[in-house]
């Protein structure tokens, strides 16, 4: 039996989406030879952190209907597993980051066990209460997390081009995993329980280990991204955990594209990077993202990467008319 | 043995009994009409088969095996699919990757589940249309798709809540052809439906339910015969100006 090919079937929109993060991460990857500026380099890691956020927030949000508002809470309990491991109990590196990996999971996976039964805005309640309940608790814990001057982390890497191409790979990695996790049964399962979670256990999903596997995911590439951000900035502070942080993330999500692989990827870099460009009109950017969020939940579900298929399909339509001399 | 035991299963919402000490046995390869009138306590009854709802007493029996209290996603793998009255389709993935999904979701490979929606989609005339995402399809379409997904793998007993309701008559003749040749095939069915003709035609025997109660449990023909099957459909005044036309 030969597969059948559609655009609109999973499989081929998953192969296109992977195409073209693979091409926008191939770009990132080259950067470097033609910008040298440390400022601007420094720019583009902070937006793969971003990437690496969206692309977990993604996972949850997009693909499973999970709307969580503690990817940035995630990312701090990342960074401060590494920091906390170092600073208190000299753990290098090599097991202190692996380390934001496994707690974040472990936690995210209690988190994805208490919002099991909760839907819609309940579970955007919780994780709210959760994410703020774990900031003030490090906020406030002074002896153990010296509060708001925050913790300093060893640096992984010196040099700025090192720390860039390893936020590359390490976004490559989360990348290549989500596709992955996609293109298996359970990946299928998550978009089945997001478009409806009664229909899917009816259907002989087990809804609570797909849920569980997607929280335990998410929150571990939040994890991870804190943990980098932390060896190349060498500090964590409560900030990383802001609910503020977190409304970033979803600004980028939602403009890049929601329930897309490469939405996230193009929307984080896009935004950062502006918000950059913008740094000089102050709280204006903030303004601007906040209205690009509200033009895109309303017009364009898809965010830019449904602007841009849109458009791909119809050039597809008008070759082939022509081809058939129409 | 039957292969599906309802023994005395009630369930309440309050103060009102939905499903009140029903008793039915369904035999392997029976097509078995479920019918009555609105609020009689037909899908509370097939809630509480599929697991959507946990009675209140009672025993159910699959193959011999109590299955009271097991949820949707269990009692599915048991072989108990169900469809419901308010269609359920994934909407925001195409026609053919929502049965792939089902198949997946039951052990079938991907290659298998991949022939499998090919064919159901063939069967039930969606080939056309199986690119179109769940949401995007028409009312009929949904519940064609809806109903493909319960045979992804063959159930051990298909529960399906108002099929025809709502669907055009070139559709719903799809369906029942389906239906009819499974049911040659061995396969098992419970039928809710409000659809006369389709359920005389179709199940060689009927349960009518109302006020939560099994009123009549028979042939088919001999159930809508029945007085008191008549009188909770059309009321004591339709009885009552029949004997007197009879009388007259």
């Amino acid at each position: 039996m030969t597969t059948p090919r559609h655009p609109n079937f999973l499989a081929s929109k998953l192969a296109q989406e992977m195409r073209l993060a693979l091409v926008v991460l191939a770009v990132l990857a080259l950067v470097p030879v033609a910008v040298s500026s440390p400022y601007w380099l420094g720019v583009l890691i902070v937006s793969m952190y971003f990437a690496m956020l969206s692309m977990g927030w993604n996972l949850l949000a997009g693909y499973t209907g999970q709307f969580s508002l503690a990817p940035a809470a995630f990312a701090m309990l990342g960074g401060y597993t590494t920091a906390l491991l170092a600073w208190h109990w000299k753990v290098p590196l090599w097991i202190g980051l692996p380390m934001a990996l496994v707690v974040p999971g472990l936690i995210g996976l209690v988190l994805g066990r208490i919002v099991l039964r909760l839907s819609g805005p309940y579970v955007a309640l919780t994780t709210l209460s959760f994410a703020e309940i774990v900031r003030l608790v490090i906020y406030n814990s002074i002896d153990f997390t010296r509060g708001d001057q925050g913790l300093n982390v060893p640096a992984l890497i010196d040099s700025r081009v090192g720390n860039y191409y390893l936020f590359v790979g390490a976004l490559t990695v989360i990348t290549v995993g989500v596709f992955l996790l996609l293109r298996a049964p359970t990946g299928r399962f998550l978009l089945a329980i997001r478009d409806d979670e009664i229909g899917a256990a009816s259907r002989g999903i087990d809804v609570v280990r797909a849920k569980t596997v997607a929280f335990f995911i998410s929150c571990a590439i939040c994890g991870i991204a804190g943990g980098l951000y932390g060896t190349f900035a060498q500090l964590v502070s409560p900030e990383l955990g802001l609910i503020a942080q977190t409304g970033i993330v979803i600004a980028m999500v939602v403009i890049g594209g929601m329930g897309t692989l490469v939405g996230p990827l193009i929307g984080a870099v896009l935004v950062y990077v502006a918000s950059e460009l913008l740094r000089d009109a102050g709280n204006v950017q903030m303004i601007v993202f906040a209205l690009l969020v509200i033009v895109f939940a309303r017009f364009f579900r898809e965010g830019l990467w449904g602007l841009a298929r849109q458009a791909i399909a119809r050039r597809r339509s008008a070759t082939r008319t022509a081809a058939s001399g129409v | 043995m039957a292969l599906l035991e309802i023994r005395a299963v009630a369930k309440r919402f309050g103060g009102l009994r939905a499903v009140d000490g029903v008793d039915v046995d369904v035999a392997e390869g029976e097509l078995l009409g479920l019918i009555g009138p609105n609020g009689s306590g037909k899908t509370t009854l097939l809630n509480v088969l599929s697991g959507h709802m946990v009675a209140d007493a009672g025993q159910v029996r699959l193959d011999g095996r109590s299955v009271l209290g097991l949820g949707p996603t269990a009692l599915t793998r048991l072989g108990v699919l169900r469809m419901f009255q308010l269609t359920r389709v994934f909407n925001r993935v195409s026609a053919f990757d929502n049965l792939i999904v089902c198949g997946l979701a039951l052990g079938l490979d991907q290659g298998r589940a991949e022939q499998r929606a090919l064919d159901l989609l063939g069967e039930l005339k969606l080939t056309h249309v199986m690119h179109l995402d769940g949401g995007q399809l028409s009312g009929g379409q949904k519940k064609l798709l809806e109903f493909g997904t319960c045979f992804m793998v063959p159930p051990r007993i298909a529960l399906l809540d108002e099929p025809f309701a709502a669907v055009h008559p070139t559709m719903k003749e799809t369906m029942a052809t389906f239906i009819r040749r499974r049911s040659a095939d061995g396969q098992t069915f419970i039928l809710v439906s409000h659809d006369m003709p389709v359920v005389v035609e179709l199940c060689p025997r009927a349960v009518c339910m109302n006020a939560g109660k099994v009123l009549a449990d028979g042939p088919t023909q001999r159930v809508l015969n029945d007085a008191a099957v008549i009188e909770a459909y059309l009321g004591e005044d339709a009885q009552a100006a029949e004997a007197e036309h009879g009388r007259a």
